[in-house]
């Protein structure tokens, strides 16, 4: 087999991929409409993750934090809830949904939150706003579980159970979107106008490139709402797109609710992208139009005059979230490159049985590597130790392992802060097919100049 | 019916995981009950007269070895005495690590694996000493145990723990429901110990469930590794956990506990220590 998946060998970790899991959950929490995280931890477990997706959506926007402190680790901090939510309601009139996002700290020392929501519901609520809605959703996300990746499929699936409700049958879809930019909302929700088919989108982070308007107003926020979520329940199906980032949403919902859920694939390149619209097509019945067609011509158009010149045979490695990088590799493969080596930040039992994965040890015709668990440490040192790269798709985490090797890269994946507007950008559907096989084309290109490498070849193509 | 679920606190080494087992036995022997044991102790010495002191690989344990997927029922459930299925949760050694932490994971391992199935007509949670932190509350959270049954004796220090316990209790009352369904008392053949649970008990608004006379086949069971109920099924004693059984299942007072001021408790004992 010339595939391998295996765990990186090497003790500790440095240079991480991920971050933990409440990122996840507060990644997922700002797509909701009137929605503000309750952080239950150390200030820090905010701080740092609200900077990140600050940084890299370059936007502001709202999550709280209880600010645990030493006293409420030595005598439980579950008053800092009680408080937080208080203050929470009384300053932001308007919100509606609070989910408490645990960390390590609160869960080693055994904050019992979901206890804590009841007996606020039944002494904070029904007595200081009781004509007000509200939705305080426990979520479970120590950091010494996961990842960020599982943070957020905890936080989804979450999310749904707390709110799916059936009522009487939809025609709606439930869209579970994953870990993505506003860009791919944009791309996702253009693919299904296209097709006609009404759709729920778990979450709807696409005013996340959000305006700066007269009146200044420069905060932004999701916009699923609570009856978005709510209807999950009686949608004619689910399709989560990530496996890994709301596959457990779908698959809860196809078990409560009789919903039934296609997970996957990540709608990356050609192919993906044309079995999603299958599935839609499958679950909906409704036709794939004549103008996607067209739209997936540009796209094979843009990649043929890219792809046999320019990509084919060049030496990839990428790293970041599961799906992502997987979905990466696969249109790379499409595009006759050459995925060397793929890095997954964390260590998930359900990597071994991935079909997707299973796809590639099956097909793959060169040595390719699978490296689970594995930091941006790996990465550098193979690169030092005679791994020939001539590509590397990742986020910016990951931006002096190509400065210093000079190795061209194209930022994708979270968090991207040091290129502008990539979160502006879609990598799914065929227009995220063209923008991605034109920036690598891009990005080599430039390599080409700066190393002057053939650079003569652009004078005539 | 639905499974009861029920928690046993008490000061450490009044007996809990004696009693514990003695009663899950009597409930299964003498009552036809489907019991379940879950050991919250990390020294897991709450199952070992169920299994006739077979080693149980304890949830921590397999977790440290094996990984937390690996957690499957085969690996940590045995079956002993009548069926009774019995869990160790482990846990680090004295020192070191978080204990309540391991009661957190494994009671959440547990729960995702599906342990706690309806047929269940008892499962009973052995927690280690004294609610000292939130992990050790873990099984009076929500959605767990439901009622809590103390262990404590005569003596100064176990009502002491007791009415502290309580104290943990009425924090939890309010947020997930438990209730003290009673105080068992392990008697320890101190001067006027019934007249003083009674009264502390009813102090506290509860009651004493029963109250377990010292009788050394108890002990002498336990070298055997086995309850009372299995080692001889027609003591007196035997006896003794049959009624503490009956009582526990046919229990309908549930309260919210009352605890005593740190005052009120100190001239109780005063009254009752100074008796001669």
């Amino acid at each position: 087999m010339n595939c391998e998946l295996k765990p990186k060998d090497r003790i500790g970790t440095i240079n991480p991929i991920f971050t933990c899991q409440p990122c996840g959950a507060q990644y997922a929490s700002i797509g909701i409409e009137d929605c503000i995280g309750i952080v239950h931890g150390g200030q820090g477990c905010v701080m740092f993750v609200r900077l990140l997706i600050s940084q890299h959506l370059k936007e502001s926007f709202e999550i709280a934090s209880s600010s645990v402190h030493e006293d409420g680790a030595v005598f439980g901090a579950l008053d800092r809830v009680e408080e937080a939510v208080d203050v929470l309601l009384m300053r932001y009139p308007n919100v509606k949904v609070v989910p408490i996002i645990t960390t390590c700290s609160t869960e080693v020392i055994g904050d019992d939150v979901d206890g804590v929501v009841t007996k606020l519901q039944d002494e904070l609520l029904s007595v200081k706003y009781p004509d007000r809605e509200v939705h305080l959703i426990p979520i479970h996300t120590p950091s010494f579980v996961g990842s960020m990746v599982t943070g957020y499929d905890v936080a989804v699936r979450d999310f749904v159970k707390y709110f799916s409700k059936k009522d009487k049958p939809s025609f709606k879809l439930n869209l579970i979107t994953g870990w993505v930019n506003p860009g791919d909302v944009k791309e996702l929700k253009h693919l299904l106008a296209e097709m006609q088919v009404d759709a729920t989108v778990l979450f709807e982070i696409e005013s996340f490139d959000s305006p700066l308007m007269p009146d200044k107003s420069a905060v932004s926020h999701g916009s699923t709402t609570i009856q978005d979520l709510v209807g999950t329940a009686d949608a004619q199906g689910t399709i989560a797109l990530n496996r890994y980032e709301g596959g457990q949403a779908a698959k809860w919902l196809q078990t409560r609710w009789d919903v039934p859920a296609i997970i996957g694939p990540t709608p990356i390149g050609i192919r993906n992208t044309d079995t999603f619209l299958r599935n839609v097509k499958e679950m909906t019945g409704k036709p794939i139009p004549e103008s996607l067609v067209r739209e997936r011509g540009i796209a094979i158009d843009a990649i043929t005059d890219l792809a046999h010149m320019f990509l084919a045979d060049k030496r990839v490695a990428i790293y970041g979230n599961p799906d992502l990088v997987i979905g990466l590799a696969e249109f790379c493969l499409d595009l006759e490159m050459k995925p060397k080596l793929l890095l997954l930040g964390d260590e998930n039992a359900g990597y071994a049985d991935d079909p997707r994965i299973a796809a590639l040890k099956e097909n793959v015709d060169y040595p390719m590597e699978i490296v689970t668990n594995a930091d941006l440490f790996e990465l550098e040192d193979r690169i030092k130790n005679g791994l020939e790269l001539d590509l590397i798709l990742g986020h910016s985490k990951g931006r002096f392992v190509a400065i210093d090797n000079n190795i061209p890269m194209l930022r994708v994946g979270f968090p991207t802060y040091d290129r502008a507007g990539m979160y502006r950008h879609p990598v799914v559907g065929y227009a995220g097919a063209t923008w991605l096989a034109e920036q690598m084309a891009n990005v080599i290109f430039t390599d080409m100049e700066y190393k002057k490498n053939k650079e003569w070849i652009l004078n005539v193509w | 019916m639905a499974t009861r679920k029920v928690a046993i606190y008490g000061k450490g080494g009044i007996g809990k995981s004696t009693t514990t087992q003695n009663t899950a036995a009597a409930l299964a022997y003498y009552h036809d009950k489907n019991v379940f044991i879950h050991g919250c102790d990390p020294k897991a010495d709450s199952t070992r007269l169920i299994l006739g002191g077979k080693p149980q690989d304890t949830v921590m344990d397999t977790l440290r070895t094996l990984g937390a997927e690996k957690v499957t029922l085969d690996k940590v459930v045995k079956t002993g005495f009548k069926e009774i299925r019995c869990v160790e949760s482990g846990g680090p050694e004295p020192g070191v690590g978080c204990a309540g932490r391991g009661v957190i994971t494994a009671i959440d391992l547990m729960e995702a694996n599906k342990a706690y199935t309806d047929d269940l007509d008892f499962i009973f949670f052995d927690v280690l000493g004294d609610v000292v932190c939130g992990g050790f509350a873990m099984p009076i959270r929500d959605g767990k145990a439901q009622e809590v049954y103390i262990v404590a004796s005569g003596e100064m220090m176990a009502i002491y723990a007791a009415n502290n316990i309580c104290k943990g209790l009425v924090k939890y009352a309010k947020q997930s429901g438990v209730r003290l369904g009673g105080i068992i008392c392990n008697s320890r053949k101190v001067d006027g110990e019934r007249e003083f649970l009674e009264e502390f008990t009813s102090a506290i608004g509860t009651k004493m469930i029963h109250f377990v006379p010292r009788d050394n086949i108890v002990q002498k069971a336990e070298f055997n590794k086995k309850t009372v109920t299995e080692f001889d099924p027609e003591a007196c004693q035997a006896q003794e956990y049959k009624q503490l059984g009956a009582a526990i299942a046919d229990n309908t007072d549930f309260v919210i506990p009352k605890p005593l001021s740190m005052d009120e408790l100190e001239k109780m004992v005063v009254k009752y220590g100074l008796m001669d």
